[in-house]
């Protein structure tokens, strides 16, 4: 019954696609959760080739510095541990990223939402230092964080709801923002009279995130991280919220000519991303650092687009590429011991992985058909 | 033209070519003998397969199976450009054309892209090509200011300029008042006399019947026959298109209207690209009444429907349903209080279609009561209304989860259907219903209208489509340039008068089709 619709080609296209030989690239109707996930596995094994190749020019072994990466990852009980703790911040702000690309919104601004939420709970902290029960404490702390990091991405995205600003530029513009009021809050009225350094005073033992074994640094906010991504994954999948969300990512017209206030949606999804990222900030100052400065968890809103992206936008993918990434920045610098080679490889894997990942997944779109015409 | 093959000579021969899509075999061995100097329909419902061998024959797709012979030689082809290099051409339904460049300059696009271009030859070559074919077109006029049908006289003479021998055109009448599609069959017959051959592909008979020589009718991508049209009658190809007898108009007894429910008063509504705005459109539906409003696409249509939906608010005017204005209120509200609608543009307007069947079946009531309960989708009552539509509405997939960008266009309808007749609607606005639906979904599409018009609801429906607006009207009105043309009922008029109306004639004082001009300033008397 069906007539799938002829592929468009533009004439670049065409002419890139016609070598004269007898293969073609065409478009597939449908490409498929199976495919997807194959495509995105395919990408992960040309990043690592890459990867190793990059090593090979830098002049050290492959074997050698994977052999490190692994040991300085995952080798021990203690280097799993770390992994995972640097896994935390970035499932957050993936998963922050995630939500929002699902509904097809562009926010960038992980990284300021990330430290608004920090500075809220910092400040919550200040405020009722005196509150307890701890618990009680601990609740308002992340509500703060939570609230501060919507009301930052709210910025964006009521100047887009409402004056269709593009949130791209916004979110982005934001993080420097937010960089220069958290530098001039920590410079001035929050600033700790006993340093020198831009930070606050050392908050109170009673605000630390209770950790999971007593030799490592893996804190609460990990297992906070995996239940928020498992409570996306629910939203998204199961709730009538969710259910805008995804149409509205994949078809805003339909959405608005079947009833979604597309304004109220716009603001209402920023508001869960910048509430996301900032309790991911939250999690860093009160289970590591427990004082605001600025440099908990550096670019840790930039990472968590590429992983958003490298999980092609699912929450609990976005927990495995979270360990992932984790595990790289975690094991580089044992490769940095090992082999001499820096740790800014990391970056460039990342962005390895990223470009390999959109790629495949481009290309999953497509299959390769023969063109000559057989007769028979 | 060439010495071997005197008129009625086999010029492109297709010789079992297969092609399969994703779940679907397109066509499946599809055998046909394009003689040249003919006029050659392919005919077939939607989903048949005719469009995907055009684009085989024009180079867009290429044969999984079997081979194309032109004049006897195979043909090879990997791309549109291949089969232009042998003298193939095609228009398609959607122009490709430079708005702001003239005639001339849209016409010899591409043709001289080796030598120096000699405009004044070019122009003295189109001149005689329009003087042969009796076109009245000015070759410096700006394609833009064309009138549709003019414009695609423009897409013709450019293969003709090309000195292309077979033209494919796709659907070519879709966007054309019945004035225009005698033009445009005009044309084709010259070429014919000329010996040039053209390939017609359509799913309306009565143009088959007029204009064609002999018929190719698919069906499931397969050939049922080639016949000779002067030894078939219209119920034969549909017999042959569907499989089965079909009735081309539905068993309309009349609605037996009652109070008012919809008036639009005066609107005004603007459109964001400054054409088909509304420029003072009123109208009224009552209860039990079908309203058909005919007019050639981009008079204001879809502005009408949007303000009546409630995704654009009119700049001036009133709209009033059952008494009570609904400008200003929400889709959502809008829709709450009894207006379904079913959009033009179904893919991009009614359907999310990454998401599955089952979850459009929902959309806009994703919120309400079965399907929606203390914040969470429920899976029973959203996948119980899914089979239960599936059932009823005969929608073909493979199942309720099945991602719907994979189903046919009737089918998408049928979804679009499903959901907006399940809430007893009091007022439905119907735009293009059935266009591009075969004729067994078609005559579904329009059943169901009927029987919600029967069950008491007012339906304005909107249709380029005259036959379907003929049908099922209890009054009809014609728009032309955001206002209600003329309003009359079905037995008061004729496709003649509806037509000239279209085309923003307001009485008749010539005989059809005389003049070309159709475009500006014929407004008035």
């Amino acid at each position: 019954m069906s007539a799938p619709p002829p592929p468009k080609q533009s004439p670049l296209w065409s002419m890139l696609m016609q070598p004269g030989a007898g293969w073609r690239f065409e478009r597939r109707l449908y490409t498929g959760p199976v495919r997807e996930f194959a495509a995105v596995i395919i990408a992960i094994g040309i990043s690592v080739a890459a990867a190793g190749l990059l090593v090979a020019v830098a002049g050290a072994g492959v074997l050698e510095a994977f052999r490190g990466m692994y040991e300085g990852a995952f080798g021990t009980r203690d280097s799993a541990l770390e992994t995972l703790v640097q896994a935390t911040p970035l499932i957050m702000t993936g998963l922050a990223a995630a939500i929002a690309f699902r509904a097809s919104i562009w926010n960038i601004g992980g990284e300021g939402q990330f430290y608004a939420g920090a500075a809220g709970a910092w400040w919550v902290s200040d405020l009722l230092a005196d509150l307890r029960p701890a618990p009680l404490l601990f609740v308002f702390m992340f509500l703060g964080a939570a609230l501060a990091g919507a009301l930052w991405a709210s910025i964006a995205s009521v100047l887009k709801a409402v004056f269709k600003t593009n949130e791209i530029l916004t979110t982005v513009m934001l993080n420097f923002v937010m960089f220069f009021v958290l530098s001039w809050l920590l410079a001035g009225p929050w600033r700790s009279p006993n340093t020198f350094y831009y930070q606050t005073e050392r908050m109170a033992d009673v605000t630390f995130l209770p950790r999971f074994t007593t030799d490592s640094r893996l804190h609460w906010g990990f297992a906070i991280a995996v239940l928020t991504a498992v409570l996306v994954y629910f939203i998204l999948r199961k709730t009538p919220l969710g259910y805008e969300i995804r149409g509205l990512g994949a078809n805003p017209v339909a959405s608005r000519y079947k009833g979604a206030n597309v304004g109220v949606l716009i603001i209402t999804v920023m508001a869960i991303s910048g509430a996301v990222a900032g309790l991911g900030g939250a999690g860093e100052l009160l289970g590591l650092h427990h004082r605001l400065q600025l440099d908990i968890a550096v670019g840790a809103g930039f990472t968590g687009i590429i992983i958003a992206l490298v999980a092609r936008l699912h929450p609990l993918g976005v927990v495995v590429a979270a360990v992932a990434f984790g595990a790289l920045i975690n094991g580089s610098t044992a490769v940095q011991v090992v082999t001499g080679i820096p740790a800014a490889l990391v970056q460039v894997i990342e962005g390895m992985t990223l470009v390999f990942v959109l790629l495949a997944a481009v290309a999953a779109r497509y299959r390769i058909v023969r063109t000559s015409v057989s007769h028979g | 033209m060439t010495e071997g093959s005197s008129a009625g000579g086999v010029i492109l021969k297709i010789d079992r070519v297969s092609k399969r899509f994703p779940g679907v075999l397109a066509n499946d061995a599809v055998s046909v003998d394009i003689e040249q100097g003919e006029i050659h329909c392919l005919l077939g419902e939607n989903g048949a397969g005719k469009t995907t061998l055009a684009d085989i024959l024009y180079g867009v797709h290429h044969p999984d199976d079997g081979a194309l012979y032109l004049k006897g030689e195979p043909l090879r082809m990997s791309s549109p450009k291949d089969a232009i290099g042998a003298g193939i051409g095609m228009v398609h339904q959607h122009f490709e054309f430079v708005p702001p460049m003239s005639v001339l300059e849209n016409v010899i696009i591409g043709a001289h892209s080796k030598q120096w271009l000699d405009m004044g030859q070019a122009r003295r070559r189109l001149q005689e090509l329009f003087d042969t074919y009796d076109v009245r077109v000015d070759p410096d006029a700006e394609v833009g200011r064309l009138s549709v049908g003019e414009q695609q006289w423009i897409e013709i003479f450019k293969t003709l300029y090309f000195g292309l021998e077979i033209l494919i055109l796709d659907e070519p009448t879709a966007v054309l008042t019945p004035q225009g599609v005698e033009q445009l069959f005009g044309i084709l017959r010259r070429m014919r006399e000329n010996g040039l051959t053209v390939i017609l592909i359509t799913h309306k008979l009565n143009e088959v019947m007029e204009i064609s020589d002999r018929v190719t009718v698919l069906r499931r991508g397969k050939v049922v026959d080639t016949v000779d049209t002067a030894d078939v009658t219209r119920q034969d190809l549909a017999r042959m298109m569907v499989g089965r007898d079909v009735v081309f108009t539905v068993e309309n007894e009349g609605g037996t209207p009652g109070g008012l429910l919809l008036e639009v008063d005066e609107i005004h509504v603007e459109s964001e690209s400054g054409r088909g705005s509304l420029e003072g459109l009123s109208l009224t539906v009552r209860e039990g009444e079908i309203v058909g409003v005919a007019g050639v696409s981009g008079n204001g249509q879809n502005a009408l429907f949007d303000a009546l939906v409630g995704v654009r608010e009119p700049s001036s005017g009133e709209i009033r349903l059952g008494g009570g204005s609904i400008v200003g209120l929400s889709a959502r509200k809008i829709a709450s209080l009894g207006v379904a609608s079913v959009p033009g543009d179904r893919i991009r307007q009614g359907l999310v279609m990454d998401f599955r069947v089952k979850e459009n079946l929902i959309l806009g009531r994703h919120r309400s009561k079965p399907y929606a309960s203390w914040g969470l989708l429920r899976r029973r009552p959203v996948d119980g209304f899914a089979k239960q539509s599936i059932d009823e509405f005969e929608i073909m997939t493979p199942s309720a989860a099945h991602v719907t960008r994979t189903l046919s266009g009737g089918n998408l309808q049928k979804v679009i259907m499903a959901r907006e007749l399940s809430q007893a609607p009091k007022l439905l606005v119907v735009h293009q219903p059935t266009r591009g639906l075969d004729v067994g979904a078609a005559e579904y599409v329009r059943r169901r209208l009927i029987q919600e018009r029967d069950k008491g609801a007012g339906v304005l429906l909107m249709s380029e489509d005259l036959d379907e607006i003929f049908n099922l009207s209890d009054r009809i009105a014609v728009i032309y340039e955001g206002r209600i043309m003329a309003e009359t009922r079905p037995g008061d008029t004729d496709l003649e008068e509806i037509g000239l109306w279209m085309a923003g004639i307001s009485s008749e004082p010539d005989a059809a089709g005389a003049s070309a001009s159709s475009g500006n300033g014929a407004a008035g008397e």
